[in-house]
Protein backbone atom coordinates (compact mmCIF):
# COMPACT_ATOMS: atom_id res chain seq x y z
CA UNK A 1 0.00 0.00 0.00
CA UNK A 2 1.35 3.06 -0.76
CA UNK A 3 0.55 6.97 0.92
CA UNK A 4 -1.65 7.38 -1.73
CA UNK A 5 -3.86 4.43 -1.50
CA UNK A 6 -3.69 4.74 2.38
CA UNK A 7 -4.94 8.73 1.77
CA UNK A 8 -7.28 7.35 -0.57
CA UNK A 9 -8.99 4.60 1.40
CA UNK A 10 -8.99 7.14 4.56
CA UNK A 11 -11.47 9.70 2.05
CA UNK A 12 -13.56 6.94 1.21
CA UNK A 13 -14.10 5.45 4.57
CA UNK A 14 -15.25 8.60 5.93
CA UNK A 15 -17.74 8.68 3.06
CA UNK A 16 -20.89 7.02 3.75
CA UNK A 17 -21.76 6.38 0.51
CA UNK A 18 -18.38 4.88 -0.34
CA UNK A 19 -17.72 3.39 2.95
CA UNK A 20 -20.06 0.37 2.06
CA UNK A 21 -18.10 -0.62 -0.87
CA UNK A 22 -14.39 -1.35 -1.32
CA UNK A 23 -13.68 0.17 -4.80
CA UNK A 24 -10.67 -0.37 -7.09
CA UNK A 25 -8.90 3.09 -7.19
CA UNK A 26 -10.69 4.72 -9.72
CA UNK A 27 -14.46 4.61 -9.65
CA UNK A 28 -16.52 4.04 -13.11
CA UNK A 29 -19.63 5.13 -11.60
CA UNK A 30 -21.51 5.04 -8.39
CA UNK A 31 -24.85 4.38 -8.90
CA UNK A 32 -27.34 4.51 -5.61
CA UNK A 33 -31.12 5.12 -7.13
CA UNK A 34 -32.22 7.16 -4.53
CA UNK A 35 -30.26 9.87 -7.53
CA UNK A 36 -32.60 8.27 -10.43
CA UNK A 37 -31.74 5.49 -12.91
CA UNK A 38 -28.56 6.46 -12.91
CA UNK A 39 -27.94 5.34 -16.93
CA UNK A 40 -29.49 1.80 -16.51
CA UNK A 41 -31.75 0.84 -18.99
CA UNK A 42 -34.06 -2.21 -20.65
CA UNK A 43 -31.96 -5.18 -22.54
CA UNK A 44 -34.16 -4.47 -26.09
CA UNK A 45 -32.92 -7.82 -28.17
CA UNK A 46 -31.93 -6.90 -32.18
CA UNK A 47 -34.15 -6.39 -35.17
CA UNK A 48 -34.19 -5.13 -38.58
CA UNK A 49 -37.29 -3.54 -40.43
CA UNK A 50 -39.68 -5.35 -37.86
CA UNK A 51 -40.14 -5.65 -34.24
CA UNK A 52 -41.25 -9.00 -35.22
CA UNK A 53 -37.48 -10.21 -35.87
CA UNK A 54 -36.79 -10.33 -32.14
CA UNK A 55 -36.13 -13.02 -30.03
CA UNK A 56 -38.80 -13.59 -27.72
CA UNK A 57 -36.61 -14.43 -25.04
CA UNK A 58 -35.79 -10.30 -25.42
CA UNK A 59 -39.12 -9.07 -26.71
CA UNK A 60 -39.99 -10.41 -22.86
CA UNK A 61 -38.11 -7.51 -21.42
CA UNK A 62 -39.32 -4.22 -19.92
CA UNK A 63 -38.27 -1.23 -18.08
CA UNK A 64 -36.83 -1.00 -14.44
CA UNK A 65 -38.46 0.94 -12.48
CA UNK A 66 -37.51 3.05 -9.41
CA UNK A 67 -39.02 1.31 -6.30
CA UNK A 68 -39.74 1.85 -2.36
CA UNK A 69 -40.37 -1.81 -2.17
CA UNK A 70 -43.85 -1.27 -0.94
CA UNK A 71 -45.83 -4.18 0.06
CA UNK A 72 -49.57 -4.28 0.75
CA UNK A 73 -49.20 -5.55 4.22
CA UNK A 74 -46.69 -2.97 5.45
CA UNK A 75 -45.84 0.10 2.98
CA UNK A 76 -42.49 1.08 1.03
CA UNK A 77 -39.79 -1.17 2.33
CA UNK A 78 -37.06 1.33 1.45
CA UNK A 79 -33.50 0.56 0.58
CA UNK A 80 -30.39 0.60 2.23
CA UNK A 81 -29.69 4.03 3.35
CA UNK A 82 -32.74 5.68 1.05
CA UNK A 83 -35.91 5.46 -0.08
CA UNK A 84 -35.44 4.41 -3.86
CA UNK A 85 -34.07 0.81 -5.11
CA UNK A 86 -33.84 -0.21 -8.94
CA UNK A 87 -36.31 -2.63 -9.60
CA UNK A 88 -36.27 -5.42 -12.46
CA UNK A 89 -39.75 -7.39 -12.53
CA UNK A 90 -40.52 -10.24 -14.48
CA UNK A 91 -43.98 -11.38 -16.10
CA UNK A 92 -46.19 -13.63 -13.95
CA UNK A 93 -44.95 -16.51 -16.55
CA UNK A 94 -43.03 -19.53 -15.61
CA UNK A 95 -39.40 -18.93 -16.77
CA UNK A 96 -40.09 -15.22 -17.57
CA UNK A 97 -36.93 -13.50 -17.25
CA UNK A 98 -36.09 -8.92 -17.07
CA UNK A 99 -32.91 -7.48 -17.29
CA UNK A 100 -31.83 -4.60 -16.82
CA UNK A 101 -28.14 -3.17 -18.37
CA UNK A 102 -25.69 -0.30 -17.89
CA UNK A 103 -23.84 0.20 -21.54
CA UNK A 104 -19.91 1.80 -21.59
CA UNK A 105 -16.71 1.00 -22.55
CA UNK A 106 -13.98 0.65 -21.19
CA UNK A 107 -10.51 2.96 -21.54
CA UNK A 108 -7.57 0.39 -19.99
CA UNK A 109 -7.84 -3.63 -20.14
CA UNK A 110 -6.99 -4.74 -16.57
CA UNK A 111 -8.82 -5.30 -13.61
CA UNK A 112 -12.72 -3.81 -12.54
CA UNK A 113 -14.34 -4.30 -9.48
CA UNK A 114 -18.40 -4.94 -9.55
CA UNK A 115 -19.88 -4.48 -6.32
CA UNK A 116 -23.73 -4.18 -5.71
CA UNK A 117 -26.07 -4.31 -2.88
CA UNK A 118 -29.11 -6.85 -3.78
CA UNK A 119 -32.19 -8.45 -2.80
CA UNK A 120 -35.80 -10.19 -4.54
CA UNK A 121 -38.22 -11.52 -3.79
CA UNK A 122 -41.76 -12.88 -5.45
CA UNK A 123 -44.89 -10.55 -6.15
CA UNK A 124 -47.04 -11.32 -2.74
CA UNK A 125 -49.98 -12.44 -4.51
CA UNK A 126 -50.21 -15.99 -2.42
CA UNK A 127 -50.09 -15.40 1.99
CA UNK A 128 -47.61 -18.12 1.85
CA UNK A 129 -43.83 -17.18 2.30
CA UNK A 130 -43.29 -18.61 -1.46
CA UNK A 131 -39.41 -18.77 -1.13
CA UNK A 132 -39.18 -21.13 -3.80
CA UNK A 133 -41.69 -18.82 -6.30
CA UNK A 134 -38.07 -16.93 -7.45
CA UNK A 135 -36.12 -18.66 -10.20
CA UNK A 136 -33.24 -16.96 -10.09
CA UNK A 137 -31.31 -13.44 -9.21
CA UNK A 138 -28.00 -12.99 -11.54
CA UNK A 139 -25.26 -10.33 -13.03
CA UNK A 140 -23.10 -10.50 -16.30
CA UNK A 141 -21.07 -8.58 -18.19
CA UNK A 142 -20.84 -8.02 -22.15
CA UNK A 143 -17.14 -7.18 -23.43
CA UNK A 144 -15.59 -7.32 -26.17
CA UNK A 145 -11.30 -6.26 -26.67
CA UNK A 146 -10.34 -3.07 -27.90
CA UNK A 147 -9.71 -2.67 -32.27
CA UNK A 148 -6.30 -3.29 -31.94
CA UNK A 149 -5.63 -5.68 -28.99
CA UNK A 150 -6.77 -8.62 -30.66
CA UNK A 151 -7.38 -11.31 -32.15
CA UNK A 152 -9.75 -11.75 -29.49
CA UNK A 153 -13.42 -12.54 -28.34
CA UNK A 154 -16.52 -11.15 -27.25
CA UNK A 155 -16.48 -12.01 -23.89
CA UNK A 156 -19.68 -12.99 -21.50
CA UNK A 157 -19.04 -13.70 -17.75
CA UNK A 158 -22.57 -14.96 -16.21
CA UNK A 159 -23.30 -15.68 -13.02
CA UNK A 160 -26.92 -15.97 -11.23
CA UNK A 161 -28.22 -17.55 -7.62
CA UNK A 162 -30.22 -20.45 -8.49
CA UNK A 163 -32.87 -20.26 -5.91
CA UNK A 164 -35.39 -22.55 -6.83
CA UNK A 165 -36.23 -24.72 -9.97
CA UNK A 166 -39.58 -26.71 -10.26
CA UNK A 167 -40.59 -25.64 -6.75
CA UNK A 168 -37.28 -27.12 -5.11
CA UNK A 169 -35.48 -24.90 -3.21
CA UNK A 170 -31.74 -24.94 -4.62
CA UNK A 171 -29.63 -21.90 -3.31
CA UNK A 172 -26.74 -22.42 -5.49
CA UNK A 173 -24.72 -20.22 -7.64
CA UNK A 174 -24.29 -20.91 -11.68
CA UNK A 175 -22.12 -19.51 -14.68
CA UNK A 176 -22.50 -20.12 -18.36
CA UNK A 177 -20.42 -20.98 -20.95
CA UNK A 178 -22.38 -21.11 -23.80
CA UNK A 179 -25.29 -19.40 -25.40
CA UNK A 180 -27.78 -20.12 -28.32
CA UNK A 181 -27.17 -20.56 -31.73
CA UNK A 182 -26.17 -17.15 -33.66
CA UNK A 183 -28.47 -15.96 -36.06
CA UNK A 184 -29.05 -13.27 -38.38
CA UNK A 185 -31.03 -10.42 -38.34
CA UNK A 186 -32.73 -8.70 -41.07
CA UNK A 187 -31.82 -8.94 -44.98
CA UNK A 188 -28.63 -5.91 -44.74
CA UNK A 189 -26.20 -8.08 -43.03
CA UNK A 190 -25.22 -6.23 -40.22
CA UNK A 191 -27.16 -7.72 -37.31
CA UNK A 192 -27.19 -10.47 -35.72
CA UNK A 193 -29.10 -12.33 -32.20
CA UNK A 194 -28.42 -14.59 -30.17
CA UNK A 195 -30.12 -15.17 -26.06
CA UNK A 196 -27.56 -15.95 -23.82
CA UNK A 197 -29.65 -16.24 -20.85
CA UNK A 198 -31.37 -19.22 -22.01
CA UNK A 199 -32.43 -21.34 -19.45
CA UNK A 200 -30.22 -24.40 -20.65
CA UNK A 201 -25.99 -24.51 -20.42
CA UNK A 202 -26.27 -23.12 -16.67
CA UNK A 203 -23.05 -25.03 -14.78
CA UNK A 204 -22.92 -25.44 -10.84
CA UNK A 205 -20.19 -23.32 -9.52
CA UNK A 206 -17.79 -25.45 -7.54
CA UNK A 207 -18.31 -24.89 -3.69
CA UNK A 208 -21.21 -22.23 -5.30
CA UNK A 209 -24.19 -23.69 -2.54
CA UNK A 210 -24.90 -20.65 -0.41
CA UNK A 211 -28.28 -20.34 2.16
CA UNK A 212 -29.48 -16.18 1.72
CA UNK A 213 -30.97 -14.82 4.32
CA UNK A 214 -34.75 -14.82 2.85
CA UNK A 215 -36.97 -13.96 6.19
CA UNK A 216 -40.23 -15.19 7.05
CA UNK A 217 -43.16 -13.80 4.40
CA UNK A 218 -42.89 -12.76 0.98
CA UNK A 219 -43.06 -8.95 2.22
CA UNK A 220 -39.89 -8.71 3.83
CA UNK A 221 -36.49 -8.67 2.42
CA UNK A 222 -32.34 -8.14 3.27
CA UNK A 223 -29.99 -6.32 1.78
CA UNK A 224 -26.65 -8.58 0.37
CA UNK A 225 -23.66 -7.51 -0.90
CA UNK A 226 -21.85 -8.53 -3.88
CA UNK A 227 -18.42 -8.58 -5.02
CA UNK A 228 -17.47 -9.28 -8.68
CA UNK A 229 -13.58 -9.22 -9.95
CA UNK A 230 -12.81 -9.24 -13.84
CA UNK A 231 -9.24 -8.90 -15.63
CA UNK A 232 -10.04 -7.39 -19.06
CA UNK A 233 -6.73 -8.08 -20.02
CA UNK A 234 -6.81 -12.29 -19.45
CA UNK A 235 -10.35 -12.08 -19.80
CA UNK A 236 -10.98 -14.19 -16.71
CA UNK A 237 -12.57 -13.52 -13.36
CA UNK A 238 -10.71 -13.34 -10.28
CA UNK A 239 -12.82 -13.50 -7.58
CA UNK A 240 -16.83 -13.75 -6.31
CA UNK A 241 -17.89 -12.81 -2.99
CA UNK A 242 -21.51 -12.75 -1.97
CA UNK A 243 -21.98 -11.65 2.00
CA UNK A 244 -19.65 -13.41 4.26
CA UNK A 245 -18.75 -15.95 1.37
CA UNK A 246 -15.96 -16.08 -1.06
CA UNK A 247 -15.89 -18.79 -3.96
CA UNK A 248 -12.93 -19.97 -5.89
CA UNK A 249 -13.43 -19.22 -9.05
CA UNK A 250 -10.97 -21.85 -10.78
CA UNK A 251 -13.99 -23.54 -12.13
CA UNK A 252 -15.52 -21.05 -13.47
CA UNK A 253 -15.37 -19.42 -17.11
CA UNK A 254 -17.60 -17.50 -19.81
CA UNK A 255 -19.32 -16.87 -22.90
CA UNK A 256 -16.93 -16.79 -25.76
CA UNK A 257 -18.23 -15.82 -28.57
CA UNK A 258 -16.30 -14.40 -32.01
CA UNK A 259 -15.28 -11.11 -31.87
CA UNK A 260 -17.79 -8.55 -33.51
CA UNK A 261 -17.16 -5.52 -35.82
CA UNK A 262 -18.94 -2.68 -33.89
CA UNK A 263 -18.64 -3.92 -29.69
CA UNK A 264 -14.84 -3.12 -29.61
CA UNK A 265 -14.15 -1.69 -25.64
CA UNK A 266 -17.58 -2.89 -25.11
CA UNK A 267 -18.43 -2.81 -21.23
CA UNK A 268 -21.68 -3.54 -20.60
CA UNK A 269 -23.19 -4.84 -17.07
CA UNK A 270 -26.51 -5.94 -16.32
CA UNK A 271 -28.56 -7.79 -13.44
CA UNK A 272 -31.50 -10.17 -14.12
CA UNK A 273 -34.68 -12.03 -12.55
CA UNK A 274 -36.43 -15.32 -13.25
CA UNK A 275 -39.52 -16.37 -12.63
CA UNK A 276 -40.30 -20.03 -11.34
CA UNK A 277 -43.89 -19.63 -11.11
CA UNK A 278 -46.65 -17.75 -12.97
CA UNK A 279 -45.80 -15.34 -10.21
CA UNK A 280 -44.07 -11.70 -11.08
CA UNK A 281 -39.88 -12.24 -9.56
CA UNK A 282 -38.89 -8.56 -8.68
CA UNK A 283 -34.60 -7.89 -8.49
CA UNK A 284 -33.62 -5.16 -6.79
CA UNK A 285 -30.50 -2.93 -6.64
CA UNK A 286 -30.20 -0.64 -3.78
CA UNK A 287 -26.67 0.28 -5.55
CA UNK A 288 -23.88 -0.49 -7.96
CA UNK A 289 -20.22 0.53 -8.14
CA UNK A 290 -18.07 -0.22 -10.82
CA UNK A 291 -14.71 0.45 -10.35
CA UNK A 292 -11.17 -0.21 -12.14
CA UNK A 293 -7.31 -0.07 -11.78
CA UNK A 294 -6.17 2.54 -14.03
CA UNK B 1 -29.20 18.18 -9.90
CA UNK B 2 -31.87 18.38 -12.51
CA UNK B 3 -35.23 16.42 -11.45
CA UNK B 4 -35.54 13.03 -12.70
CA UNK B 5 -37.58 12.47 -16.37
CA UNK B 6 -37.79 9.01 -17.60
CA UNK B 7 -39.10 7.47 -21.35
CA UNK B 8 -40.18 4.06 -20.08
CA UNK B 9 -41.02 2.25 -22.96
CA UNK B 10 -43.79 -0.21 -20.84
CA UNK B 11 -45.54 -2.69 -23.64
CA UNK B 12 -43.64 -3.07 -26.96
CA UNK B 13 -45.04 -4.99 -29.82
CA UNK B 14 -47.41 -6.83 -27.66
CA UNK B 15 -50.98 -7.61 -29.07
CA UNK B 16 -53.87 -6.98 -27.38
CA UNK B 17 -56.97 -8.79 -27.07
CA UNK B 18 -59.72 -9.40 -24.90
CA UNK B 19 -59.05 -8.21 -21.37
CA UNK B 20 -55.07 -6.24 -21.83
CA UNK B 21 -53.16 -4.30 -19.77
CA UNK B 22 -49.25 -2.75 -19.27
CA UNK B 23 -47.46 -4.86 -16.52
CA UNK B 24 -47.46 -2.60 -13.43
CA UNK B 25 -45.39 0.38 -13.36
CA UNK B 26 -43.67 2.13 -9.82
CA UNK B 27 -43.60 5.84 -10.44
CA UNK B 28 -44.04 7.55 -7.30
CA UNK B 29 -41.39 9.32 -7.58
CA UNK B 30 -42.94 11.61 -10.40
CA UNK B 31 -45.43 13.89 -10.16
CA UNK B 32 -46.92 14.14 -13.61
CA UNK B 33 -46.83 11.32 -16.55
CA UNK B 34 -47.96 11.01 -20.19
CA UNK B 35 -48.87 7.82 -21.49
CA UNK B 36 -48.34 7.87 -25.37
CA UNK B 37 -49.94 4.64 -27.48
CA UNK B 38 -48.74 3.92 -31.04
CA UNK B 39 -50.26 1.14 -32.90
CA UNK B 40 -47.52 -0.56 -34.53
CA UNK B 41 -49.49 -2.62 -36.94
CA UNK B 42 -53.15 -1.78 -38.45
CA UNK B 43 -55.88 -2.25 -36.05
CA UNK B 44 -58.89 -4.72 -35.97
CA UNK B 45 -62.42 -4.41 -35.26
CA UNK B 46 -64.14 -1.52 -32.50
CA UNK B 47 -61.47 -0.82 -30.22
CA UNK B 48 -62.51 0.35 -27.34
CA UNK B 49 -61.12 3.32 -25.40
CA UNK B 50 -58.58 2.77 -22.83
CA UNK B 51 -58.27 3.64 -19.47
CA UNK B 52 -55.44 4.63 -16.65
CA UNK B 53 -55.48 2.36 -13.61
CA UNK B 54 -53.45 2.76 -10.44
CA UNK B 55 -53.10 0.49 -7.50
CA UNK B 56 -51.77 0.40 -3.99
CA UNK B 57 -49.90 -2.62 -4.27
CA UNK B 58 -49.05 -3.56 -8.15
CA UNK B 59 -52.05 -6.52 -7.77
CA UNK B 60 -55.35 -4.37 -7.21
CA UNK B 61 -56.23 -2.05 -9.57
CA UNK B 62 -59.06 0.95 -9.41
CA UNK B 63 -59.39 2.76 -12.32
CA UNK B 64 -58.35 6.62 -12.25
CA UNK B 65 -61.27 8.04 -14.18
CA UNK B 66 -59.51 9.23 -17.31
CA UNK B 67 -59.65 7.41 -20.68
CA UNK B 68 -58.57 8.02 -23.95
CA UNK B 69 -58.73 6.34 -27.26
CA UNK B 70 -56.83 3.88 -28.74
CA UNK B 71 -55.14 4.43 -32.39
CA UNK B 72 -56.94 3.71 -34.67
CA UNK B 73 -54.43 2.86 -37.26
CA UNK B 74 -51.12 1.52 -37.87
CA UNK B 75 -48.58 4.63 -36.33
CA UNK B 76 -51.00 6.69 -35.20
CA UNK B 77 -50.61 7.94 -31.50
CA UNK B 78 -52.94 8.80 -28.62
CA UNK B 79 -51.73 10.15 -25.34
CA UNK B 80 -53.14 10.65 -21.69
CA UNK B 81 -51.57 13.48 -19.46
CA UNK B 82 -52.13 12.72 -15.73
CA UNK B 83 -51.05 13.65 -12.18
CA UNK B 84 -51.90 12.51 -9.04
CA UNK B 85 -51.35 8.71 -9.48
CA UNK B 86 -49.67 7.73 -6.32
CA UNK B 87 -47.37 4.78 -7.40
CA UNK B 88 -48.80 1.79 -9.39
CA UNK B 89 -49.97 2.80 -12.91
CA UNK B 90 -51.34 0.99 -15.91
CA UNK B 91 -52.65 1.27 -18.53
CA UNK B 92 -55.33 -1.22 -19.42
CA UNK B 93 -58.29 -1.73 -22.29
CA UNK B 94 -61.12 -4.30 -22.61
CA UNK B 95 -61.53 -5.03 -26.38
CA UNK B 96 -64.51 -6.71 -27.82
CA UNK B 97 -64.36 -9.94 -29.79
CA UNK B 98 -62.83 -9.63 -33.13
CA UNK B 99 -60.96 -6.56 -31.61
CA UNK B 100 -57.37 -6.33 -31.61
CA UNK B 101 -54.33 -3.89 -31.63
CA UNK B 102 -50.32 -4.28 -31.31
CA UNK B 103 -48.80 -1.43 -29.21
CA UNK B 104 -46.03 0.47 -28.10
CA UNK B 105 -47.20 2.18 -24.86
CA UNK B 106 -44.87 4.85 -23.27
CA UNK B 107 -44.57 6.17 -19.93
CA UNK B 108 -42.83 10.13 -19.84
CA UNK B 109 -42.81 10.89 -15.83
CA UNK B 110 -41.32 13.70 -14.60
CA UNK B 111 -40.60 14.25 -10.78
Amino acid sequence: MTQLDDFRRAIREADPHLSRFDPLPRIICLDDFDRGMCGWTQLVGNYEDTLDAMLPGYAQHSHAMLSTLPNWDFGSHGGVDGSYALKIATRPKKGAQNVAIKRLTFRKPGPIRLEAYFTFKPEASELQLSETDIRSFGFLYDLQIGDTSGPGDRVMPHLRFLNAQDGKHIQRWQFKRRTTPIKPIGTAGKTITHYHLAPDDWEDLPGGEQRLCYNEIPTKVNWHYLRFDFDLAAMQATRFQVNDRVFAMDGFDCIRIPAMKNLWCMLNLAFFAETDTDKRAFAYLDSVCLSGEF
Amino acid sequence: MLPENLTAVVARNEIWTGSSATEPYEAGWAREAIVFVRALKQPKGALPKARIEISADGMHWCAEGSEFPLPAAQDAVTFQRLAHFGNFLRVAATLPDGAEITVLVTLHLKA
